[in-house]
């Protein structure tokens, strides 16, 4: 269970979080949706305790990101950003490398790796380096480290950036397995700009505009809230209020 | 979950840095051919030239233009088992062309007139100071002719009834006291240079991969989301550096072992003693001192979003490793202050052993404990900078 609250972000010039609140409950996927530079990632920044925010209250299952940063590391696993893999080595010791510095032994190390492997169809790629890897196959080299330690919580941030459409179902596919009871019931947030990835693999979506939650909500919830009957319009109309307000100025 | 100990988790980290170090096998090669072979071959070099020059000495030949001129100087030089030769021609180009590796002496035609006439005739020695084979062999041509005037002064003063040691009030000895090892750091004293690039180009790849290169590949944010402490990651890394600068240092301090059996010159390897004491006199300094530059390298390295940007930053400290040296040529000889600056101290300390000096505990803990000093605040800096660095 993840809950920010009321969290805010300044660097120099921007105001990158203005006034971010959710909350992400366990066996759950919640969407964090909004456009680009609408402050999605600084949050999972500060969620993973990079990033310390100015104001504000993050929690990983009820542990202070900010006051206990590596106890709520060991409960979440991030896919960032940024996810660059070790060329020089092979698939499978990129992922027992962070089993390690979770402090797993190493054959659980390596029965793990091979569990995701599986699961995230990859097996194939284990003892292969990474250089050269496609982005589909990085990125599922990053999601296995980052699950190595079966964490509670999974924390993705625009993860089908760069794939195709096979390694986007897939992902999907592997998102709808961790959030099943066999799966493990996590509590996965998954930041995007995508519309039909909310729709297709969300059980609620947050809407983040200029670095402030804007509206939250099932997709069906938020259809009903705006009135419209198509997702997009729909963000549109949730996420660019302002902007719409300012261009119907002038003309009122 | 209580997580592993900051002590595993840097073992761990290391583990994995030593391996993708060594997988750097292209890089790893260069810097072994490069910066391990290169003191052994330069000795090499060396050791031919002088062996040039032994060779030339031992020949006891001079070449001349305008012998036939001058009968009495052959006379003497033969006297002397000199054997004489006619000089090319087209000497002087040859002499610049440095295909001549002699100088030759130019003789007057009215040489043995104005001997008789006691006008002193103009003996030329010439040479080109950039031929150094030709140049090495000035000094003694010169003493030779010194030996005829000197003859020629006592003979004529005997005729005259005076003793040749009026000429002499003074007699004149050298007695160079520097040992034989001391004379030969003329030679070799460019050595401790090439070991301290060769620990600096070891530690160079490895530190910047682990740093810049990390946050180039934007593998250093997920990293940092492992819930490790920052220093344990700090700690891992450098260990891995440090240790692969180390091993440079040994291969590099080592290879002047085997490289002196295949000394030419017969002089040099009289004068040129490294053996295993010397080696490992120079790794008491080389190994804190690798250990303090992988440190500092990865500390500028830390600042850089990339490698490019991270090698760009680190000839910093490159040229300060390499230009320090020149201190103690400027300023003739060592001051205690030198051991204080890290590679200055070392190459002062490395020129001793290889003077057959050694040195004292004493003046090993000054550059040691520079060395903790840096390394410990480097390593700390780098712990600091780690998350910042991380948020591209």
């Amino acid at each position: 269970m993840i809950e920010v609250d009321h969290v805010a972000k300044r660097f120099k010039l921007v105001q990158a979080v203005q006034d971010l609140s959710f909350g992400a409950p366990d066996g759950h996927i919640t969407g964090l949706l909004g456009p680009n530079g609408a402050g999605k990632t600084t949050t999972l920044r500060m969620l993973a305790g990079l990033i310390t925010p100015d104001a504000g209250r993050l929690s990983v299952d009820g542990i202070d990101v900010v006051a206990r940063p590596r106890e709520s590391l060991a409960r979440m696993g991030v896919l960032s950003d940024a996810r660059g893999l070790y060329p020089r080595l092979s698939a499978r010791e990129n992922i027992v490398y962070y089993a390690s510095l979770h402090g797993m032994p190493r054959d659980a190390a390596e029965a793990r790796a091979e569990t995701l492997a599986h699961m995230l169809e990859m097996t194939p790629l284990l003892d292969r380096r990474t250089d050269g890897f496609s982005q589909g196959e990085r990125m599922k080299t990053a999601l296995a480290r980052a699950l190595v330690h079966d964490p509670p919580n999974i924390v993705l941030d625009e993860p089908t950036n760069g794939l195709d459409v096979l390694a986007t179902r897939a992902l999907r596919e592997a998102l709808r397995l961790l959030r099943s009871a066999e799966g493990g019931a996590k509590c996965i947030v998954f930041s995007t700009h995508i519309m039909s990835e909310v729709e297709r693999v969300c059980d609620s979506v947050v809407v983040v505009s200029h670095g402030r939650t804007v509206a939250r909500g099932t997709v069906a919830e938020l259809l009903a809230q705006t009135g419209e009957t198509d997702f997009e319009e729909a963000f549109v109309t949730l996420a660019f209020a302002e902007e719409r307000a300012a261009a119907m100025e002038p003309t009122v | 979950m209580s997580g592993p100990s900051g002590m595993q988790t840097a073992l761990v980290v290391f583990r994995k840095e030593i391996v993708d170090a060594l997988r750097d096998r292209r890089t790893l090669l260069v810097v072994l051919a490069s910066s391990v072979l290169i003191g052994p071959l330069v000795l090499l070099a060396l050791s031919f030239f002088l062996a040039g020059l032994e060779a030339r000495a031992e020949k006891r030949e001079v070449y001349v233009a305008g012998i036939e001129f001058a009968p009495s100087l052959k006379n003497y030089l033969e006297r002397q088992t000199y054997s004489l030769k006619a000089a090319p021609a087209d000497y002087e180009a040859q002499l610049r062309a440095a295909t001549l590796l002699d100088p030759v002496v130019v003789l007057p035609r009215d040489f043995e007139s104005a001997l008789l006439h006691g006008e002193a005739p103009v003996v030329e020695v010439v040479s080109d100071s950039a031929n150094k084979q030709a140049e090495g062999g000035v000094a003694r041509i010169q003493r030779l002719l010194g030996g005829f005037s000197r003859e020629r002064v006592s003979l004529s003063l005997a005729l005259r009834g005076v003793s040749g040691e009026v000429l002499e009030p003074v007699q004149l000895e050298e007695r160079d006291l520097a040992s034989a090892q001391t004379r030969a750091t003329q030679l070799t004293g460019m050595l401790p240079f090439f070991v301290i690039l060769a620990v600096l180009y070891g530690a160079l790849s490895a530190a910047l991969d682990t740093t810049a290169g990390e946050r180039e590949r934007g593998s250093l944010e997920p990293l940092l989301m492992n819930p490790s402490q920052r220093a344990a990651l700090v700690l891992g890394k450098w260990g891995a550096v440090a240790c692969v600068s180390m091993l440079i240092a040994v291969l590099s301090c080592m290879s002047f072992v085997p490289g002196q059996w295949l000394l030419q010159s017969d002089r040099l390897k009289a004068l040129f003693q490294f053996g295993l004491r010397e080696a490992s006199l120079f790794l008491v300094l080389l190994l804190p001192f690798a250990a303090t530059l992988s440190a500092l390298l990865m500390a500028v390295a830390i600042r850089c979003k990339t490698y490019k940007e991270a090698q760009a930053n680190s000839a910093v400290i490159i040229l300060a490793v390499s230009l320090l040296p020149l201190l103690s040529l400027f300023n003739e000889g060592e001051s205690a202050w030198h051991l204080w600056v890290p590679g200055l101290a070392q190459n002062a300390l490395m020129t001793r052993v290889l003077k057959g000096e050694g040195f004292g505990v004493e003046q090993v803990l000054v550059p040691l404990l520079v060395c903790i000093l840096l390394s410990a605040s480097c390593i700390v800096f780098i712990a600091r900078r780690l998350r910042d660095a991380a948020v591209r």
